[in-house]
């Protein structure tokens, strides 16, 4: 039972109190500093910032710790009196595993073995993170491989089956012995070649100094020496040594083996970054050249922003700043320093001893990429705003990040920029195009003010002497101009995706800036609408948004019809906020994997780019009301256009409000639309006006009262429109002043309203000059019987043609079958005058579709179908 | 050949005419859209009221040519003198041993292409006649290559017939696709400036083939060479009535009334014009008159924001508004505007005249009585 305690016990004691155990490990070191100190795990590094704090609590806290745990262990083991290291505990729980598994190894026992096997690697881990790879182990795993070889061959010979478990155990170690064994390949050839020696050589090893380190750990432990010495000068002389003992252990020289022990460690389990940035600050603290300096700043951001490695979550805004702030001390640190490159596809460099000399007027290149670390902070930025409530004043100062975050991308800009210009290629080029894209992003969806506040803050924060070639200095206040460049330079030097995103950028732009021909030529000239489903998600929200605010400038111009055009594909759909991407819409019986919804969550946009969807509808419905309604007074008398519909939303909402029995006033915007939509319909305009201006959502728009003043103007016209529709079967004639008394229109306004109804056919009507009014023809309206006699003739037409199909399916379409069938078909479904009909469509089926044509038509091209036409 | 910004044309844009409809010259916006020998004409009819102007005008656009004579005729009268700088003197002499030259590289295929025999031996297959005059008569590609720029030079001499019957030359025998393209717009330039109408329609329709097959992955070169070749077009336009039809159906295909309305909206006067005068004129079918007439209504709505004129007011006025006081007020407008158009010129009668009918046939339509006083 004993050994199951040890595992169990070591186990959880290092993973639940790394803490403590760090302590207690060093009181450990201390008794044997000299050995120790090879054996200090990379939180070694952590003696320096506490080091103060340890000078105080050196021999009290070990003293205490060791009572701590030693009581602990009384309490849960009785068995265990004999107070031993952590290192002890572990090893001897390797052992008693091993022990399990020689075991197993004699009867055969695969399941035990593979268990045991894990188990052993699992301690294995632990052990070597605090110390040379034991022996035991090295001695155990060798013979484990020989025993499986041996069993392999066994098996083979023998051709006896095991049974499942066996077997499955059997593959499993099998597998893994291989693999594992690869790492001590070293060892266990000098274990093979002279076993005995070996375990020997073991104990010495183990004692003394580890002047003969391990070959594999070589690097790790060489780097620790130096810390290790240093340490240990600390313990000797720990009341002399302040600030002193920090810079001796971090000098300059030692700085790139630091950053290789770092980076080396990167992406592994049990690493404490922040520790590993509290050293990487200190190291920047020693860096002398800037070589050095720009080493560590690259490896530091990109710890920080290894510290949020899962995507869900966000970087702390402290995290963010720090890496904003030491990005842009990077850049400086760049721009002073030339002749060194940040790039990415430069070798790395291998000398961790010496510093790379780098010749006067000859360029050095350092792998990195600063694109990426730009880019990272923005999605970083982006990311918890998405995460963060929008109400909340935490998202109004985490929103205030944006100029710092903005400086920054057009200082990268500038450098990157400044690479190009001396020597170009494709990947430079490639970044300069994503810096941009990134900048125009965060520009496009703002009103010009806002970009010019952001642009001088930016331009006063950079230094005085650099300037942009793109987008210089002295154009920054001319915000159209800048959205221009920007764009402008990407169509020419972009391809893809960022071309078409800039495309979208700025044509957002010009619409946000009232910009409508411009904006929808360009939108036309793209060619985007054709190809936008082959582009990526977020590159099709973006082109939603420019669509729907082509719309919204349309309307704010004036031109209801293209609104309700360019806003109908969006907002007739129902799912505005899906593809906007301002929200998610969780369907009842959604089929939407976890997955799916957590990208969909990602593409979500930051409330400050949200365009507001209550105005959007408002603007849909009303733009639809303008055009629907005289619509539906003009198709009320005829109902063959009946099925024309313009907007279903504004038709089913309409609907709706019909079939309630009471109903009040309106409490929201859409009830307003609505009821100004039903005063339009019954021809009260002075209503209608009233009620859509009283609609509060329109303070919004940047000038409520020229919006108002042209709704009321379409309200008049199309007011004029409906009322001449709806009443024009009640009238002979109709004054046209007392018509302009009506509407507040001027008479020769109404004359050209009336005019341009009478010239497309919509009224038929003409006006009398001498009297000054309009006269309605009479009966070129159809009758109640006309009209349900046109009914009836299209619906024998469907009638003759589905006949005419099932024929053409039952003889397969052959034409002799045809002739012959004819007969029975005539006594079927028609009589009499469907005969003659049929004999002429007889002859001329065969000829295929376009010969039934005409047979058809006679129905409506009779006498009465002249009569209709008329 | 298709150099068709000449670097004066900034310069010429501001010695304009004081034209009686000054703002309405399309002048400076037609000039960056035509060749320097094309812009010719136009600056002769414009010549008029302030002939020094034209004249220093037309000074500057000749000056690259190889028109010397003529030039320094113009020198002289510009400067009031006789005598002609020594510059003209040595340039006519390099032009003329230039002349030379080219004469006597392009001798030989020049009279190999007059011998009957020879030319009836060649087939429609360039690359197979190529062969065959290599073979028979040892004509090499430079030779063929000579004869384009024996065109070009001829050309830019002013004599129109002989570079249009070189460049004609060429084209039977040279495979290079870009010379040949750039040799169409030469011979279509020559064909214009010989009126020369049918053979120059035969080359808008070369190169508007030549536009749609060579630049069919390039989209902005296409966008440019149609708004070239629409500007090109007007003048067998205007001045010969076949090719009234053909064009007006060209301009109004989709490719050409979109490059229309994206990169020259202003040649939009001369389609209402010519869609407005077409009313008299026998069509094949009813219909497609009103098509034309829709089609153009709708244009001129579309692009009122970016181009307006009298013209385009008044199709405005009549067909959109219904205005009909308007509608005869722009016409007034537009018959001055006609009259000092070089192309519109010599359809301002007719088009007052069909203008009228449309204002007429529209107001009946509309009016049950109609106060004759």
């Amino acid at each position: 039972m004993s050994r199951f305690f040890y595992r169990g016990g070591s186990d959880s004691e290092s993973s639940s109190s790394d803490e403590e155990e760090d302590v207690y490990q060093r009181s450990e070191e201390e008794e044997e500093s000299d050995e120790e100190s090879s054996e200090q795990s990379d939180s070694g590094s952590d003696d320096s910032d506490d080091s103060d704090d340890e000078a105080i609590a050196k021999g009290g806290a070990a003293a205490f710790l060791k009572d701590d745990s030693e009581s602990e262990e009384e309490e849960e083991e009785e068995k265990v009196t004999v107070v031993k290291s952590a290192k002890d505990k572990r090893l001897e729980g390797l052992e008693n595993t091993i022990k399990l598994i020689e075991n197993a190894q004699k009867i055969n026992d695969w399941s035990v073995i593979s268990t045991e096997f894990d188990n052993l690697n699992r301690q294995i881990v632990k052990i070597t993170q605090s110390g040379p790879v034991p022996k035991v182990y090295v001695q155990a795993v060798a013979d484990l491989e020989d025993f499986v070889n041996e069993s392999v061959s066994k098996q083979k010979a023998a051709n006896k089956k095991m049974n499942a478990s066996q077997q499955k155990g059997f593959n499993a170690v099998k597998q893994r012995i291989k693999k594992n064994n690869k790492d001590y390949a070293a060892q266990i050839d000098k274990y093979r070649a002279d076993k005995d020696a070996y375990m020997e050589s073991d104990e010495e090893v183990e004692k003394p100094l580890p002047a003969a380190p391990k070959p594999t750990k070589v690097e790790k432990i060489e780097n620790f020496a130096a810390a290790a010495a240093a340490a240990a000068a600390e313990d000797e002389e720990f009341t002399t040594v302040g600030r002193g003992g920090k810079t001796l252990q971090y000098t300059p020289e030692s700085i790139l083996k630091h950053l290789r022990v770092i980076v080396e460690s990167r992406g592994k389990k049990n690493t404490d970054r922040l520790d590993q940035i509290k050293t990487m600050e200190k190291l920047l603290a020693v860096a002398t050249s800037p070589y050095q300096r720009i080493r560590v700043y690259l490896t530091l951001i990109s710890t920080r922003f290894d510290l949020t490695s899962s995507s869900a979550n966000y970087m702390s805004p402290e995290q963010w700043k720090s890496a904003d702030k030491e990005f842009g001390s990077l850049l400086s640190v760049l721009e002073e320093n030339r002749n060194l490159i940040v790039s990415e596809g430069a070798d790395e460099w291998e000398d961790d001893e010496k510093q790379p000399s780098i010749a006067e007027g000859e360029t050095f290149y350092i792998p990195g990429s600063i694109v990426s670390y730009i880019e990272r902070l923005d999605d970083e930025l982006t990311r918890s705003l998405q995460q963060i409530d929008p109400h909340t004043a935490e998202y109004i100062e985490r929103l205030s990040d944006e100029q710092q975050l903005y400086n920054n991308i057009v200082r990268a800009q500038l450098y990157v920029e400044s690479q190009n210009a001396g020597e170009k290629n494709d990947t430079r080029q490639d970044s300069v195009n994503r810096v941009i894209i990134r900048r125009l992003e965060h520009v496009y969806f703002k009103p010009s003010q806002v970009v010019s506040i952001l642009e001088d803050a930016t331009w006063k924060a950079l230094p005085e002497k650099l300037d942009s070639s793109v987008t210089s200095r002295k154009n920054a206040s001319d915000v159209t101009n800048l959205i221009q460049t920007l764009c402008h330079y990407l169509f020419q030097n972009s391809d893809g995706i960022i071309r078409a995103r800039s495309m979208l950028c700025q044509i957002y732009f010009l619409a946000l800036h009232d910009q409508y021909y411009r904006s929808r030529d360009l939108m036309l000239m793209s060619h985007l609408s054709e190809n936008i489903s082959n582009f990526d998600v977020s590159t099709q929200i973006l082109f939603n948004r420019t669509l729907v605010q082509i719309g919204l400038c349309a309307f704010r111009a004036g031109l209801i019809y293209e609104a309700q055009n360019t806003l109908g594909d969006i907002c007739g759909s129902g799912r505005q906020k899906e593809l906007l991407a301002q929200g998610i819409i969780l369907q009842r019986y959604s089929t939407v994997s976890p997955e799916q919804e957590r990208l969909e969550r990602q593409r979500q946009l930051p409330f400050h780019m949200h365009i507001n969807l209550e105005l959007l509808e408002c603007i849909y419905l009303t733009s639809s009301m303008f055009l629907e309604v005289p619509l539906m007074a003009q198709t009320s008398s005829a109902p063959e256009m009946r099925r024309r519909m313009i907007s279903k939303t504004f038709r089913r909402m309409l609907d709706y409000n019909e079939r309630q029995v009471f109903t009040g006033p309106p409490e929201n915007t859409r009830d307003g639309v609505i009821m100004s939509a039903k005063f339009l319909a019954a021809g009260d305009w002075k209503k209608a006006a009233s009620m859509l201006s009283s609609i509060k959502i329109w303070d919004l728009m940047p000038q409520p009262e020229k919006v108002k003043e042209m709704l009321a103007a379409q309200t008049q016209e199309e007011g004029l429109r409906t009322y001449l529709f709806t009443y024009a079967p009640f009238y002979d004639s109709l004054s046209v002043s007392s018509l302009a008394d009506m509407f507040e229109l001027p008479v020769k306004k109404i004359a050209a309203i009336i005019s341009r109804m009478i010239s497309h056919e919509e009224l038929a009507a003409a006006l009398d000059q001498v009297n000054d009014a309009i006269i309605f023809r009479k009966g070129v309206e159809l009758s109640r019987l006309q009209s349900q006699i046109v009914t009836l003739a299209d619906k024998s037409m469907g009638l003759l043609e589905s006949n005419e199909k099932t024929l053409e399916q039952r003889t397969q379409g052959m034409a002799n079958a045809f002739q012959r069938e004819q007969g029975p078909g005539a006594r079927g479904g028609r009589g009499g005058r469907g005969g003659g009909g049929q004999g002429r469509g007889g002859a001329r089926i065969p000829g295929g579709q376009h010969g039934r044509r005409p047979g058809g038509q006679q129905f409506g091209g009779g006498a009465l179908g002249g009569a209709i036409k008329a | 050949m298709a150099d068709n910004a000449p670097p004066s044309a900034e310069k010429l844009s501001g010695a304009q005419p004081t034209d009686i409809t000054p703002e309405y010259d399309l002048l400076p916006r037609l000039i960056p859209y035509l060749d320097r020998h094309l812009v010719f004409p136009l600056l002769e009819f414009s010549a008029g009221e302030d002939d020094k102007e034209i004249t220093r005008a037309k000074y500057e656009l000749l000056k690259h040519t190889n028109m010397t004579d003529y030039v320094a005729n113009l020198w002289k009268e510009i400067n009031n003198t006789d005598s002609i700088p020594d510059e003209f003197v040595k340039k006519r002499e390099e032009v003329l041993a230039k002349l030379e030259h080219y004469q006597v590289q392009s001798e030989k295929i020049t009279e190999l292409l007059q011998d009957e025999e020879v030319v009836g031996n060649l087939r429609s297959d360039k690359a197979a006649n190529l062969r065959f005059l290599e073979e028979q008569h040892g004509v090499t590609n430079d030779m063929v290559n000579s004869l384009y720029d024996y065109g070009r030079f001829q050309y830019s001499c002013g004599s129109y017939g002989n570079a249009a019957e070189l460049l004609y030359q060429f084209r039977v025998l040279s495979t290079d696709n870009d010379k040949v393209a750039s040799a169409t717009w030469g011979k279509l330039a020559s064909e214009i400036l010989t009126t020369n109408w049918e053979g120059a329609m035969e080359e808008v329709q070369k190169a508007k083939d030549s536009i749609e097959t060579r630049l069919f992955n390039n989209p902005l070169a296409q966008l440019t060479n149609r708004s070239w070749l629409i500007h090109w077009s007007l003048f067998p336009f205007f001045n010969h009535d076949p090719a009234r039809d053909v064009l007006t159906d060209l301009f109004f295909s989709p490719a050409y009334i979109n490059t229309i309305q994206t990169s020259c909206p202003w040649i939009l006067r001369y389609l209402a014009a010519a869609v407005i005068t077409n009313r008299g004129r026998p069509h094949k079918h009813h219909g497609a008159y009103q098509k034309q007439l829709k089609d153009l209504i709708r244009v001129v709505r579309q692009e009122g924001y970016e181009y307006t004129d009298p013209i385009t007011d008044f199709i405005k006025a009549l067909y959109v508004d219904f205005d009909f006081e308007e509608a005869q007020r722009k016409l007034s407008e537009a018959e001055e505007v006609l009259r000092s158009d070089f192309f519109l010129v010599s359809a301002a009668d007719a088009f007052v005249e069909a203008a009228r009918h449309l204002i007429s046939e529209s107001y009946c339509k509309i009016h049950q009585r109609i106060d004759i006083k």
